[in-house]
C-alpha cells in the first residue's frame, strides 16, 4: 500500500528501548508493592518483578533479549564495584587491624564450610566445590549498598558491613581468578594458557584500574570540587573503563574494584568528594536487580533446594563465626557483631556475574557449577535484603521512621 | 534551707564542658556515632567525664574541677587522646567548631533518652536545629551574691568571649557572614537571653520561684542564658562560646574567664547597674556578626572600640590577676594577639577559600582537634 507507507509494517518490530523501559517500570512497581504492601525492602520487589517478566515468569522477556540487556547489567555492576572499591579505606584497616582479620576469618570460614559441605555431604567434586565456595564467600555489594542507602543507615554495623563486603568481594574475585589454572588443567589448555590467562586477567585488570584512577585524578583536578560535575565525569570514566575491560577481555569486576580502591587510596588531596551517583545510580541498581531476578532459573533451583539450603546455612555459620571471633576488642558489642554477620548474608547479582563469567570460559563446567550456586542465589535473592534490613534496624542504625515521611 | 540553695565552692576554680562534632571520614558529614564511641570509651576506662548529648552526632566532654589553667589543659589533653584514639578505631572524626558547615538539620537523630525525647517533642524542629556545639566555662563562686554580681559584670565581656571563640561561620552549606552563627540558633528558644536584673541571690530565688510556680521552668537547666549562675555547682557558667577548633584554645578561653573573674571579684571595679544591659543585645549581635572586628559600645561611658582594641585595653587590668593564677602568658597571647592571629572563624573561611570544599574544611577541623600537640 504505497499510499500508507508511513505506517509501520506488521508484525510490529520490537526494540531494546521498549524492553529497557519494561524492565524499569516492572522494577518500579515491584519495588513499591514490596515496600507498601509487604513492608519488604524495595530491592526484593525488584527481583520478584524481574522473575515475573522473565522467562520463568510471564515470559515477556526471552533469553535472547536478556542477553542483549546484559550490557546494562555490566554498566550497573561497574558503577557498584567502583563505589565498593572506593569504600576500601586502607587507613582504617591499618588503624584497626582486627578488621582485616575479621574479613579473612569470615571469608575463609564461609568458603571452607561451603567447600566441605559440598564435597562431604553432597559428593561434589573438589574443583566444583572450590569454585562454588569462592563465589559463595562474597556478600552482594549491591544489596548492602542499596539497603544502607534506602534506610539512611549510619553507624558501626553499617560501616563495617560495607567494608567487609568490599573486602570479601575482592577476595572472591581474586580467589576465582586463582582457580582458573586448575580449571584449565581439568578441561583444556597447555601450560602457556594456564599461566598466562590468570596473569593477564590480574595484571591487565589491575593496570586498567590504575590507569583509570590516575586519569581520573587528573580530570578531577581540572574540574575542581563541584560535586555534580564530578559525578557526571566519573560516570563517564566508569563507562569507558567497563567498555575497555570488555574489549580487552579483562575482568570487569577486578578492574572496577581496583579503579575505585586505587582512586580512594591514591587521592591524597581528596580531590574526589565521596561519590554519590544519586538517581543515575538508583536506576542502574534497579536494572541490575530486575535482570538478576529475570535471569533466575527457578526449575534448576527447585531441584537443588537441599543444596541451596545447606549452602546458605553453612555460609551464614562461617560468616558469623568469623565475625564473632574477633568481636572482643573490636569496639563492638556482641549483639552488634551478630547483627553485622546477619547483614553480610545477601548474595545476588555479583554471584550471577561470576557464574556467567566462569560459564563463558568453561561451558560444561559452568552448567554443573550453576546447579550448586543458583539455588542459594535464589533463596538469598529474596531473603538477603530482608535480613540486611532487619539487622540494620535492630542495630538502631536505620534512620528513624518519622524523618523519612516529611 | 532554701529550695535553690547556692552550694559555695572554692572561688575561681575552673571547669569546662565542650560539645564536639562526630563526623564520618568519608564525606565528613555529621554521623550517628555517639553511642558507639561511648561504648568503646566505657570499655577502655577513659579519663574524665564524656556524655551523650541531644543528637547522636555530638558528645560532651567535661573536665573535673581544676584550680589552674595548667591542670585543666593537662586533663583536657588526656581526654582528647582517649577520645581521638577511640574515634580512630571506629573510623570516625572528632571536630571542634560551633556548627557543622554543611549538615542538613533534618538528618539529625535524637539520642535515645527520656529527657532528649521530651525536648525533641517539645521544641520540634528547633531541637534538631540545635545541633550546634558550644563551650561552657564554669568559674567557682564563694556564695550566691557573688555569683549574681559576676553574672551581671561578665555581661560586659560577653562580646569578648563570643568573638574570641567564634567558629561557626558556615551553616547548612552556606557562609552566614557571621563569625558565630551558632548563637542565633540559641536565640530561638523562649528561655534564652540573659538573667533579669536582680541584685542578689535572695532576689534571684524569688524570681526563680515565680517562674517555677508559673510552670515555666523546673530547674536552672531550663534557662538557656548567655551567663547563668549554677547553684548546684556553686559556679557561674559562661555559655556564649563556640567550641574552639583546638583544646588549647578552649583552655585559654577558660584562663581568661578565670583571670577576669578574679579581677572583678577582688577589685569590684563597678557597682552593677541596669545600664549594663542597655547595649547588651547590640554588642552581642555585633560580636556574632563581625567577630574581633565588631565595634562595641561601652555600657558605662558610651565609648566605642573594636573588640580586638577592647581586648588590648582589658589586658592590663587582668594581667596581675592572670599572673597570680599562673596563666599570664596564655591570657596575654589570647588578648594581645587577637588582632593578628584572628579567631577560628577567620581560619575556617581561609580554609574554605583555599580548598573550595566544605568536606575538606571539616577534615582539617578534625586534624586540628585530634592532633596530638597543637
Amino acid at each position: 500500500m504505497p499510499d500508507l507507507f508511513f505506517l509501520p509494517a506488521l508484525p510490529l518490530p520490537s526494540n531494546q528501548i521498549i524492553w529497557f523501559g519494561v524492565l524499569l517500570i516492572a522494577g518500579v512497581f515491584g519495588g513499591e508493592i514490596a515496600k507498601r504492601a509487604f513492608f519488604l525492602p524495595r530491592i526484593t520487589g525488584y527481583a520478584v518483578a524481574g522473575l515475573a517478566v522473565g522467562p520463568d515468569g510471564f515470559a515477556l522477556l526471552g533469553r535472547p533479549m536478556l542477553d542483549e540487556l546484559r550490557v546494562f547489567a555490566d554498566i550497573s555492576i561497574g558503577l557498584i564495584l567502583f563505589e565498593l572499591g572506593h569504600r576500601i579505606d586502607l587507613g582504617w584497616l591499618k588503624r584497626a587491624p582486627r578488621l582485616a582479620l575479621t574479613s579473612l576469618a569470615e571469608s575463609g570460614l564461609s568458603a571452607i564450610f561451603i567447600y566441605f559441605t559440598l564435597t562431604q555431604l553432597f559428593g561434589v567434586g573438589p574443583l566444583h566445590a572450590a569454585v562454588a565456595a569462592a563465589i559463595g564467600l562474597a556478600t552482594s555489594p549491591a544489596v548492602v549498598m542499596r539497603i544502607t542507602a534506602d534506610l539512611g543507615a549510619e553507624g558501626q554495623v553499617t560501616e563495617r558491613a560495607l567494608l567487609l563486603t568490599a573486602l570479601n568481594c575482592s577476595i572472591a574475585v581474586l580467589a576465582l581468578t586463582a582457580l582458573i589454572p586448575s580449571l584449565y588443567l581439568e578441561y583444556r589448555g597447555g601450560w602457556r594458557i594456564i599461566v598466562l590467562h590468570p596473569l593477564y586477567l590480574l595484571g591487565g585488570s589491575f593496570l586498567l584500574g590504575l590507569v583509570a584512577s590516575a586519569l581520573t585524578l587528573q580530570v578531577l583536578q581540572w574540574i575542581g570540587k563541584r560535586v555534580e560535575v564530578q559525578v557526571l565525569a566519573l560516570v563517564a570514566l566508569i563507562l569507558v573503563t567497563v567498555g575497555v575491560a570488555l574489549i580487552l577481555k579483562l575482568s570487569v569486576l577486578l578492574a572496577l574494584l581496583a579503579y575505585g580502591g586505587l582512586l580512594r587510596n591514591l587521592d591524597r588531596n581528596r580531590s574526589l568528594a565521596a561519590p554519590d551517583f544519586g538517581l543515575i545510580g538508583q536506576m542502574f541498581f534497579l536494572i541490575l536487580f530486575v535482570l538478576a531476578g529475570a535471569n533466575l532459573d527457578l526449575a534448576a533451583a527447585g531441584k537443588g533446594i537441599a543444596i541451596g539450603a545447606a549452602f546458605v546455612a553453612v555460609r551464614f555459620i562461617g560468616k558469623t563465626a568469623g565475625v564473632v571471633a574477633f568481636i572482643p576488642g573490636s569496639g563492638l558489642k556482641a549483639r552488634q557483631g551478630l547483627l553485622l554477620a546477619v547483614a553480610l548474608t545477601p548474595m545476588s547479582g555479583l554471584a550471577l556475574i561470576m557464574l556467567q563469567d566462569t560459564q563463558s570460559l568453561f561451558p560444561e563446567f559452568g552448567r554443573a557449577l550453576a546447579s550448586l550456586v543458583l539455588p542459594a542465589v535464589v533463596l538469598l535473592e529474596i531473603a538477603g535484603p530482608i535480613l540486611t534490613q532487619l539487622a540494620l534496624k535492630l542495630a538502631g542504625e536505620a534512620r528513624p521512621e518519622p524523618a523519612t515521611k516529611s | 534551707m532554701s529550695e535553690l540553695a547556692f552550694k559555695p565552692s572554692r572561688p575561681l576554680t575552673l571547669g569546662i564542658e565542650l560539645e564536639l562534632q562526630i563526623v564520618n571520614t568519608r564525606d565528613y558529614n555529621l554521623t550517628r556515632g555517639a553511642s558507639d564511641l561511648l561504648g568503646v570509651l566505657a570499655k577502655s576506662g577513659s579519663p574524665g567525664d564524656i556524655k551523650p548529648e541531644i543528637t547522636e552526632s555530638m558528645i560532651e566532654m567535661s573536665s573535673s574541677v581544676q584550680a589552674s589553667h595548667a591542670g585543666l589543659l593537662a586533663e583536657l589533653r588526656a581526654m582528647r587522646e582517649a577520645v581521638a584514639a577511640a574515634a580512630r578505631g571506629l573510623n570516625l572524626g572528632i571536630a571542634g567548631g560551633g556548627a557543622h558547615p554543611f549538615q542538613k538539620w533534618n538528618d539529625r537523630r535524637i539520642y535515645d533518652t527520656e529527657r532528649f525525647n521530651h525536648l525533641a517533642s517539645l521544641y520540634g524542629y528547633l531541637a534538631k536545629q540545635f545541633t550546634v556545639f558550644g563551650q561552657h566555662i564554669h568559674v567557682g563562686c564563694a556564695d550566691g551574691d557573688e555569683a549574681v554580681y559576676l553574672t551581671h559584670m561578665f555581661s560586659r565581656f560577653v562580646p569578648h568571649f563570643i568573638a574570641l571563640s567564634a567558629s561557626s561561620p558556615f551553616h547548612q552549606g552556606e557562609d552566614t557572614l557571621f563569625d558565630s552563627s551558632r548563637l542565633s540558633v540559641v536565640n530561638a528558644f523562649p528561655l534564652s537571653g540573659r538573667i533579669p536584673f536582680v541584685r542578689g541571690w535572695r532576689e534571684f530565688e524569688g524570681y526563680f520561684s515565680k517562674m517555677r510556680d508559673f510552670g515555666i521552668v523546673g530547674s536552672m537547666k531550663d534557662f538557656y542564658w548567655d551567663v547563668r549562675p549554677k547553684p548546684e555547682y556553686g559556679t557561674i557558667e559562661i555559655r556564649v562560646c563556640d567550641t574552639p577548633l583546638s583544646i588549647d584554645r578552649a583552655a585559654a578561653l577558660a584562663a581568661y574567664a578565670q583571670a577576669l573573674a578574679r579581677y572583678l571579684r577582688l577589685e569590684r571595679p563597678r557597682a552593677v547597674s541596669d545600664d549594663l544591659y542597655i547595649v547588651y543585645n547590640v554588642n552581642r549581635f555585633q560580636a556574632c556578626r563581625y567577630g574581633l572586628e565588631a565595634e562595641l559600645i561601652d555600657p558605662f561611658d558610651g565609648g566605642r572600640a573594636k573588640v580586638h582594641e577592647d581586648l588590648v585595653a582589658t589586658f592590663p587590668r587582668v594581667a596581675a590577676h592572670a599572673e597570680d593564677l599562673g596563666c599570664r602568658p596564655v591570657v596575654q597571647g589570647l588578648l594581645m594577639g587577637a588582632r593578628d592571629s584572628g579567631n577560628d572563624a577567620r581560619r575556617l573561611r581561609a580554609r574554605l577559600k583555599e580548598t573550595e570544599s566544605f568536606a575538606d574544611v571539616v577534615r582539617w577541623q578534625c586534624e586540628q582537634w585530634m592532633a596530638k600537640s597543637s
